[in-house]
């Protein structure tokens, strides 16, 4: 009758990082099973990204190859810190964590947090990404060895082996937390700063990008690249190089600096972890405020809805817009929007003047800019914006079905999810626009920045409708915004990737215009951009409607998560 | 005109998923009026055979006919006449119960005003009133079966398509989705329903089919099939099912 309470755990094997990388790998495999199409997509982009990541290889071990040493720690430390950033911010603003092991799946099962959060960061590094980046900064490998050795080469591919772990973690713990601050009403607007914080460091990247590309000045490039060497972000990379260059005293402590930051990154991902395995099982106390005010049509349309007729496009309308604002996932896609809306062109258009200025006569923002590098930045953010679309069915997943069901006409849904996004988007446009003049002293050129970034924004919409009626997948149902199926991430990019060439060539017009008609297109921007966008945007919705009536079920079908 | 038309006609509906024969060739009638349970183990293919039958999901093969109109051929006349409550598919769950209602009344091309006034009562009767703005991806599953109910039924339509209506739902929910249910169909309504809880359907329907393996196995009225046996034993006989003997799972006992 008296079961001791604490009986010995007897004969429990130990779960290691292989059962967590083979589980995900079986997960993939699954994945793939009977969707040939998608598996072809994710060979053709593994393939591009492998060929990219050799051509980068050859690249980062150019110093070594040619016996230019000088440029060695140079590279390491520039090439080195661009991936580390790109792997903090890129899936912060783009591309999501591949969450084929969703952490919430492990919440039931008795394993303590140091074996889930190897585990799973095990099974992290496991992925086409991280192959990439091993493959292309093993070129400061061949480096560091053709420069000083067989010592410095181990001691480079140790370095490179840390870094890469220091880019996953940083990945992970980075996604994680944010997903957790999203999660919670209260923190949330603190979120949305610190990501416009994340944002803005792409600045320091651009100037720094730029700066080289003007500055001839080796010595001072190099004293960036030392100080860059001692950061997290440099020091695994440059480790290597160093015992190549004689400063073997460097190496170790550069990698113990790795090895911190490494454990300080893990650390914090377990423990947001931890609230993300809870916060799946509740998602929080209800919100019911007891009072109800109005009837149900007048609680369905949103104030920004305006006077829009109480009909089936105004209800559409009215659905997508409240949306837009309470679904956490599309939220991070707005904020983003605002947030790399601003800064890249303020960035493009100042960052390299503003820099080389600095040294000399101080903080100044005389950047001499042209209507053409406007113009091109201005399409940079119109097609950002109408890029968030490209899977707008896969953000409703199953509950698609309610329009299919209701039997909504194609051109009616995508006509209604334009409107809906263009509430949010042409104010924060012409924000940008307003902003953007402002800051470059040329109140005229409100005009045509305001035209073409309308113009790229409705060529993106009419493009991205047909992406998301052909191109859609599932999201996965889990509360972190930020996550991917397995596959979904290379599918993502190659389908972004193809989106923003047809935008960018459907934009083409404004910015050839912006180049030929010199003042004239000052004043004619903004009519001229506007009625393109508005065209593009009313034809895509339009031809796009067709094919969407055509293939309802199938689409639901494919934004439907497998369980 | 519709009147000698059955509610819902399925001829020779197959669905294949992969290598795997979900739904193998069902006809089926529903005649006007009826109380229709379509009962069957977890995996038979009833959801599968209803997604078809309400064009959620292109079969490979066959036809459903809604009170005369082609699902898949003319879908506008078709989704005019029937309600459908799906299983294991979300609602717009970031609206509350009110705003849901709206937004299926209003594209179903209802007059604003309708939808108000019968939004209110379906939130009243059901009990949902109570919830506010509680947004129905806070609801309990009861709740969310309820709110589901209240999308199907808001247009009035002639037809009522329901996967699973009473799965997870309390004992008080089920007694109102039954009262519910019955009066729709004592003033005209058909109601097609999945389920494989007998007791349910043993009290409720009129007539009853039983799907296995992807095909129809028994059919017709609830008599018919019953004969003198009880449903459930008619039920596990067709299904074939088997029973623990005690020599397996010793390690249970302690």
């Amino acid at each position: 009758m008296a079961v001791p309470v604490s009986e010995p755990a007897s004969r429990v094997r130990p779960v290691s990082a292989r059962h967590f990388v083979r589980l995900k790998l079986r997960v993939m495999g699954n994945n793939f099973r009977g969707q040939s199409w998608r598996a072809a997509l994710f060979v053709i982009g593994s393939l591009i990204g492998l060929w990219i990541a050799i051509g980068a290889f050859f690249g980062l071990a150019a110093p070594g190859l040619a016996g230019e040493g000088r440029y060695a720690l140079l590279v390491a430390a520039f090439a080195g810190g661009l991936t580390v950033l790109g792997w903090l911010l890129l899936p912060l603003v783009f591309f999501g964590v591949d969450e084929t092991l969703d952490p919430a799946r492990f919440a039931l099962l008795p394993l303590s947090r140091r074996t889930l959060v190897t585990g799973l960061f095990a099974a992290a590094l496991v992925s086409v990404p991280t192959i990439a980046v091993l493959v292309a900064l093993s070129g400061l490998v061949v480096t560091a060895g053709v420069l000083g050795g067989w010592v410095a080469a181990t001691v480079g591919a140790l370095g490179v082996l840390s870094g890469l772990f220091l880019c996953v973690a940083a990945a992970r713990a980075v996604t994680s937390a944010f997903a957790t601050m999203l999660r919670s009403r209260r923190v949330r607007d603190l979120a949305a700063v610190l990501l416009a914080v994340a944002a803005a460091l792409l600045g320091p990247l651009q100037i720094a990008g730029l700066a080289a590309i003007q500055d001839t000045d080796w010595d001072r490039l190099s004293g960036v690249a030392t100080v860059i060497g001692w950061t997290p972000l440099g020091a695994p990379w440059t480790a290597g190089i160093d015992v190549a260059q004689g400063r073997a005293w460097a190496a170790a402590p550069k990698l113990l600096i790795t090895a911190v930051t490494i454990a300080a990154l893990l650390a914090w991902w377990s423990r947001s972890l931890e609230s993300a395995m809870v916060g799946a099982a509740s998602t929080g106390p209800a919100r019911g405020k007891p009072q109800v005010s109005g009837g149900a049509v007048a609680q369905l349309f949103p104030r920004v809805t305006g006077r829009l007729r109480r009909n089936r496009f105004g209800a559409l309308v009215a659905r997508d817009a409240r949306y837009w604002w309470r679904d956490a996932r599309r939220r991070a896609n707005l904020i983003t929007i605002a947030v790399v809306g601003l800064f890249v062109p303020v960035m493009v258009n100042l960052g390299g003047q503003g820099f080389t200025l600095d040294s000399e006569q101080g903080f100044s923002l005389t950047g001499d800019t042209s209507p053409l590098l406007v113009s091109l930045s201005m399409l940079f953010v119109g097609l950002l914006a109408a890029m968030t679309l490209a899977n707008q069915f896969g953000f409703d997943g199953s509950a698609y079905a309610a329009n299919v069901i209701a039997g909504v006409p194609g051109r009616l849904e995508l006509q209604a999810r334009m409107v809906a996004f263009s509430l949010y988007v042409l104010p924060m446009l012409a924000v940008v626009a307003v902003v953007m003049a402002l800051i470059l002293g040329e109140p005229t050129w409100i005009g045509f920045m305001a035209g073409t970034l309308v113009a790229t924004y409705g060529a993106g919409l009419a493009v991205n409708s047909f992406v998301s009626v052909f191109g859609a997948y599932s999201l996965p149902e889990t509360s972190n915004p930020f996550a991917m199926n397995s596959g979904a991430g290379v599918t993502k990019s190659l389908l972004a990737l193809l989106a923003m060439v047809a935008t960018a060539a459907a934009a083409v017009p404004a910015v050839v215009a912006a180049a030929l008609l010199g003042d004239a297109w000052l004043w004619l921007g903004l009519p001229l951009g506007v009625g393109y966008g508005v065209g593009a945007a009313l034809l895509g919705g339009y031809l796009a409607g067709d094919a969407l009536d055509r293939r309802q079920p199938e689409l639901l079908s494919t934004v439907t998560p497998r369980r | 005109m519709t009147g000698e038309h059955p509610a819902l006609a399925l001829r020779g509906l197959a669905k294949r998923f992969d290598d795997k024969i979900a739904v193998a060739g069902v006809d089926l009638d529903v005649p006007a009026g009826s109380f229709y349970g379509l009962l069957g183990p977890n995996g038979a293919g009833k959801t599968t055979t209803l997604s078809m039958a309400v064009g959620l999901l292109r079969p490979n093969a066959g036809s459903a006919w809604v009170l005369g109109h082609d699902v898949w051929a003319n879908p506008v006349e078709a989704k005019r006449l029937f309600g459908v409550m799906p299983d294991g598919v979300r609602l717009f769950d970031r609206l509350n119960g009110a705003e849901l209602l709206a937004y299926h009344g209003l594209l179903r091309g209802m007059d604003p005003a309708v939808v108000d006034q019968r939004a209110a009562e379906l939130l009243d009767v059901l009990a949902l009133a109570d919830a506010g703005r509680t947004l129905v991806v806070d609801y309990s599953a009861g709740m969310k079966k309820k709110i589901g109910l209240a999308c199907a039924l808001l247009h009035g339509p002639r037809l009522l398509v329901l996967d699973e209506p009473f799965e997870a739902v309390d004992p008080v929910s089920a007694a109102l989705i039954r009262d519910i249910l019955q009066r729709y169909v004592a003033g005209g309504g058909t109601v097609v329903f999945s389920s494989h809880v007998m007791e349910v359907v043993q009290r409720l329907c009129s007539h009853v089919a039983i799907l296995a393996g992807g095909t129809i196995k028994r059919v017709g009225t609830l008599e018919e099939v019953r004969g003198a046996r009880s449903l459930e034993e008619v039920f596990v006989e067709v299904v074939g099912g088997r029973t623990a003997t005690g020599q397996e799972l010793s390690w249970l006992s302690r």
